[in-house]
């Protein structure tokens, strides 16, 4: 054997080292999220390892390297219909990205199941794509209470600009919840202009340039909506690092950690808290009774909760126990 | 011409590695990998062995693929072009953009896509021969400025709903085989042909080889370098149009990091990144291994961090072994 084949073996040995070995049952659920990086997706993953558990069913979770990433979404959700799983949990990083694999899971007989609710229905009926539920909050209902507690602490009187930080531009969920929010704030307070409404991607950095530079064109800003926590933590850098801290007030939507901590240390002002572990959870429970034969909505939606600092301290609420 | 006497183990070894390089212009060694990699998949994950699987393979490298076969020419010629994944980004904006937004026909659309992106890359090839800036810094910038014109075009939006006949492209099965795996073999055929067999392609390495020994045999070496590049940006619009397609949208933060992994399957495949050697089928058999390596792991269900490690290590593994043969290939 020629030294060259030599090496070829070691390599190859040595790959095999990076494998892990997972149940290959061909009854499993798939469940394909975004990125595990942000915190929201972790406690969803938590939640649904409970939820699978507590069912007792086999399951294997796959994710991307980004929430950006469409095409290796697509990519991997392909590869997962070749394990033969009885129900396909998606959460599509934008409303077509994974039509082709929903498409073929359709085909094979696998339900189909939209997590956290990013698939558009007007498409998927385009698309002749019929999902067994979709199940999520209620992403314009979110917007809107944080436009009422933005105006329940500004006052519906008061005049000044706020700043919208939409989500990645063609994503739904991020969609609902900057129009939610918007049209609240009109309906609640005319007063309070929005005078930018600009995507920041999910991204912690575009959030705090885009923040900066609405804050130089509008030094007296009084109010910033964030459609998710990790925009809105980028905000907050923003306008403490401009000495505005306290000045603006600060919402995002999510409820993870991170803003948690943010929020007891008094730097973000709020959080539209969604309950990503509930999520998971009853997903998978729900999925469970959808292939047993039972009845499941068609439209499943978890509530969501405005956190404060207030809140938190009292400890009292009871869904309290769901933010992780 | 004789076999020089070096140290090789066995004679029957030499003789295919020699048969695979003259006549086929690629390395068995990768061959050999991809083939091993494959062997391994199936017995640890009894998903891999189909041909759906396959198909998927073949699917998820297409994009990929096409970026690949333009690194290598470039590389083979002593180039590089960083610009590839913000021109795929860009070209797929374009293409969405004429016929979602003006409602032009496929066509039209089509051609609207693969032109813009030679039409970059015609900028970068001009800048770097009339300018005598190097390519490094013309096609970083590049980078930078398709990126940003595919978010201004767009206004940082993804455009939806291409017409049926431009899906077709992206997501049309003829014969049960995916339109983009169709379009990879016949792309990577012809591409295969001109390098290994052209004039173009025998002036591209020598041009990799030695700029000046070229210059002096004759060769135009700035209008062969200009047409490069453009053949470069012209390939990154056709994967940007295969990326558009399959996911029914022009998005404009496409491609983002893929000029990297293009160029780390053209160097698996036994391109050398500093030019005068190269090879189309080396490059698609490069990026088959990245595919099956990366396929493997998720029907295994590893996490793709562990999968950008893994391909990490093969990329310098395969760079070692290339080296360490060439060093066996001096010693006589």
């Amino acid at each position: 054997m020629s030294n060259t084949t030599k090496k070829c073996a070691v390599g190859m040995a040595v790959l095999t080292w990076f494998v892990f070995s997972a149940p290959t049952s061909a009854e499993g659920y798939g469940i394909l999220m975004k990125t595990l990086a942000n915190p929201y997706w972790g406690a969803m993953g938590d939640g649904v390892e409970a939820g699978a558990q507590g069912a007792g069913v086999d399951y294997y979770i796959q994710a991307v390297e980004s929430d950006q990433a469409a095409e290796s979404q697509l990519n991997v959700c392909n590869t997962m219909l070749e394990r033969q799983p009885v129900a396909m949990i998606t959460a599509a990083i934008n409303s077509t990205n994974l039509l082709p694999c929903l498409k073929s899971a359709q085909e094979r007989e696998i339900k189909v199941v939209d997590l956290d609710e990013n698939l558009d229905p007007a498409i998927l009926d385009a698309a002749g794509i019929e999902i067994t539920f979709s199940i999520g909050s209620d992403n314009v209902l979110a917007g809107a209470q944080g436009a009422e507690y933005m105006v329940s602490q500004l006052g519906a009187d008061v005049i000044g600009p706020v700043l919208v930080i939409e989500g990645l531009s063609g994503n739904i969920t991020g969609e609902k919840r900057a129009t939610g929010f918007a049209d609240k704030l009109t309906e609640l307070a005319p007063g309070l202009e929005i005078v930018a409404s600009l995507p920041g991607d999910w991204d912690r950095g575009k959030a705090a340039n885009i923040t900066n530079d609405i804050m130089t064109r509008n030094p007296d800003l009084v109010g910033i909506f964030a459609a998710n926590d990790g925009m809105a933590l980028g905000a907050v850098e923003s306008v403490f690092a401009a000495g505005r801290g306290g000045d603006v007030i600060i919402i995002g939507v999510d409820g993870n950690s991170d803003a948690v901590k943010s929020i007891k240390a008094g730097r973000l002002t709020a959080s539209v808290a969604q309950l990503p572990y509930l999520v998971g959870k009853q997903a998978l429970e729900n999925v469970k009774t959808a292939i047993e034969g039972g009845y499941v909505e068609t439209n499943v939606i978890i509530p969501t909760l405005v956190l404060t600092k207030d809140l938190i301290d009292a400890g009292t609420e009871p869904l309290l126990e769901f933010v992780k | 011409m004789a076999t020089p006497q070096t140290q090789r183990a066995t004679g029957l070894w030499a003789g295919l590695q020699e048969k695979f390089t003259e006549q086929l212009h690629v390395r068995l060694e990768s061959i050999v990998v991809l083939v091993g990699l494959a062997v391994i998949m199936s017995i640890l994950s009894p998903f891999f062995l189909s041909v759906s699987n396959f198909m998927n393979i073949l699917l998820a490298t297409s994009t990929i693929g096409i970026l690949a076969i333009a690194a290598t020419f470039v590389l083979s010629s002593g180039g590089l072009d960083l610009s590839i994944g913000s021109v795929l980004g860009l070209s797929g904006v374009v293409g969405a953009s004429v016929a979602v937004n003006l409602g032009m026909p496929t066509p039209i659309a089509v051609f609207a896509t693969i032109g813009a992106g030679a039409l970059a890359g015609l900028v970068n090839g001009w800048v770097i021969t009339r300018g005598f800036v190097p390519a490094f810094i013309v096609t970083l910038g590049m980078l930078g400025i398709a990126r940003g014109l595919a978010l201004v075009i767009s206004d940082g939006r993804v455009i939806y709903g291409l017409p049926d006949w431009m899906l077709f492209l992206g997501q049309g099965r003829p014969f049960g085989i995916p339109m983009p795996v169709i379009i990879l073999i016949v792309v990577a055929i012809i591409m295969h042909i001109v390098l290994a067999y052209t004039r173009f392609g025998r002036h591209t390495l020598a041009i990799g080889d030695n700029e000046n020994a070229a210059l002096t045999a004759g060769i135009n070496v700035d209008l062969h370098r200009l047409t490069l590049y453009t053949l470069s940006g012209g390939l990154a619009g056709l994967a940007g149009l295969l990326f558009a397609t399959r996911i029914n949208s022009g998005d404009p933060t496409a491609g983002i990091s893929y000029e990297l992994t293009a160029i780390t399957a053209a160097i698996i495949g036994g391109t050398n990144l500093f030019g005068g050697r190269g090879s189309i089928l080396g490059t698609i058999v490069g990026a088959l291994i990245m595919g099956v390596l990366q396929n493997g792991l998720n029907l295994l269900a590893v996490q793709s961090y562990y999968q950008q490690m893994a391909i990490g290590a093969v990329l310098i593994l395969a760079v070692f072994i290339d080296q360490f043969q060439q060093r066996q290939e001096t010693k006589v």
